[in-house]
């Protein structure tokens, strides 16, 4: 079923048992398995079917510290959630990616990759994935891994007939909770906010928030304060810990055999690390993006110019009216190491027009991880060129720290961490079931309880952990 | 010093003259350079036999 606003879902006397806030990818996994499971499930989702400025002006904001996009482009909130503007790209987490890293303080998870591999087959046919292949090691440092471009599947548009034919999940549209009320035990109630104005109090035996990597923080934040303390008690952590995969052009490489490596449609290729390739130089991970130009005849001899002599080849490609560029180009993207002062706060001067402060990002990334981008562009470049299958040029940039740019890429719209996983409450805000510390009826879904970002993109592993967050709450909520 | 000179033949010490450019070659020799080794020049990793 679903409802327009939670009037017209209040006339249907609908009795759910459950209430998740979020249509994205985690809320809407996490809902289709509790509605499978026979157990009664609202969704509150907070804009309509389609996008909308309004709906956006609720997820304005202000960031400090590095540059980084604006809060209200890098995330939408409407019907399916940030899975209307995924590119696809999928990739589960790897093992080594939940192990601490003696390193980097506050690594590793409570659970392991052994903990999601049951629902990857789940999530293999909700993404419309093929298998992935193994990691093929390229040197003793680096694996030639894959990164799968998957249909980018639109939550609402590939479940939204199957939510509104379902007698166990109704979707409120329009409408969402500007806060939880909590005893420290319990969440005894929601405030909620439908098409505009305050819509009364709202009660369920549990409650899931699945409403993004920075919403989550933002509505525990806000609510915890109204409740003093009793929706997130153990909040040190709360807010904390936040992460993104920062993502610059890193470099150019000549290539030995354009058919060493088997590109994907966009003639890319991926490269990541060895864990004791990480260990020997103490960085964090890493996936190296190799786009290839394949480029013909005389264009491959002025793009293979263009590594050593750029004006030239600008002006050879110019008379035969192209913009070829260096044979092969390099992308970075690295795993930031969690740290407590990149956090989620509430404005103290901004608020929405529900009267929530609006969110204040602090985000910094760390000399570590400019380590990490030196040294795996330096690894990657040194198996390439001791193997023989091509030549890699670091940007200047890079090699002689300088500023990071601010024309590029900057990240990859992911948001982790902020409401992470773990078993010492002072550093983490959910247990290994999701559940937040000390509260008998809330959890929460998506990338905010990552401990650690790993290199790849998160809605695989975010899908994931959903699937098994529904098979926990189906054997909770059923007792 | 003089007496050994004295008691070498003329022959010996101008074999000895001629020889003794040779010992340069003993001298300074470079390094075995290993043609696999990774340098970096200019931001290039390359193998020091790009650069013969």
């Amino acid at each position: 079923m679903i409802f327009d606003s939670y009037e017209a879902y209040k006339q249907a006397g609908f009795k759910p048992k459950a209430c998740i806030l979020g249509s994205g990818p985690a809320g809407t996994t996490i809902a289709r398995k509790l509605g499978a499971a026979g157990i009664p499930v609202v969704v509150l989702e907070a804009g309509s079917r389609e996008f909308s400025d309004e709906s956006q002006d609720f997820y304005r904001g202000k960031t400090v510290g590095d540059f980084y996009f604006d809060l209200d482009i890098t995330r939408l909130r409407f019907m399916g959630g940030s899975s209307n503007h995924w590119a696809g790209w999928c990739r589960v987490l790897d093992k080594q990616d939940f192990e601490p890293k003696t390193w980097a303080p506050d690594t590793g998870w409570p659970i392991s990759r052994a903990d999601i591999e049951p629902y990857l087959a789940e999530v293999h046919d909700i993404l419309e994935l093929p298998d992935f292949r193994p990691d093929v090691p390229v040197s003793d440092d680096i694996r030639w891994v894959q990164l799968i471009k998957s249909p980018a599947v639109r939550f609402a548009d590939k479940f939204g007939d199957e939510l509104d034919a379902s007698k166990n999940i109704a979707v409120v549209l329009n409408t969402y909770a500007t806060e939880l009320a909590g005893d420290g035990k319990r969440v005894t109630g929601a405030k909620l906010w439908s098409n505009g104005q305050d819509a009364g109090t709202f009660s369920a035996d549990y409650f899931i928030t699945c409403t993004g990597g920075l919403e989550n923080s933002r509505l525990l934040l806000w609510s915890n304060q109204r409740s003093n303390g009793g929706v997130v008690p153990n909040a040190t952590a709360l807010g904390r810990y936040w992460m993104e995969h920062p993502t610059f052009e890193g470099g150019n490489a000549i290539l030995a055999n354009y058919s060493e490596f088997e590109v994907d449609a966009s003639n890319e290729a991926f490269f990541s690390p060895t864990l004791a390739a990480m260990e020997r130089l103490q960085i964090m991970n890493f996936g190296i993006r190799l786009i290839e130009t394949p480029y013909p005849n005389v264009k491959r001899l002025i793009a293979d110019l263009a590594c050593t002599a750029p004006s030239m080849a600008e002006w050879m490609s110019s008379k035969l009216d192209q913009n070829l560029r260096c044979a092969a180009q390099l992308y970075v993207a690295w795993e930031q190491a969690p740290l407590a002062s990149n956090q989620i706060e509430l404005s103290k001067t901004d608020v929405d027009h529900a009267g929530v402060p609006r969110i204040e990002l602090h985000w910094k990334k760390s000399p570590l991880e400019h380590r990490t981008l030196l040294e795996g562009l330096k690894l990657f470049g040194t198996t390439m060129a001791a193997k023989n299958l091509g030549r890699v040029r670091i940007d200047d940039w890079i090699s002689n720290g300088a500023d990071y740019p601010t024309n590029e890429e900057t990240a990859g719209h992911h948001h982790m961490g902020g409401t992470r996983m773990g078993t010492d409450v002072t550093k983490s805000v959910v247990d290994a079931n999701c559940r937040v510390h000390g509260m008998d009826n809330l959890y929460v879904g998506g990338s905010s309880v990552f401990c650690t970002s790993g290199q790849c993109n998160p809605t695989t592993t975010i899908t994931a952990l959903a699937c098994r967050l529904g098979d926990h709450l189906s054997k909770v909520i059923a007792v | 010093m003089s007496r050994i000179i004295k008691k070498m033949s003329r022959r010996t010490l101008v074999q000895a003259l001629i020889a003794l450019p040779m010992l340069s070659f003993f001298r300074n020799q470079p390094a075995v350079v290993d043609p696999d080794e990774i340098v970096e020049v200019n931001g290039w990793i390359l193998r020091r036999s790009d650069l013969a």
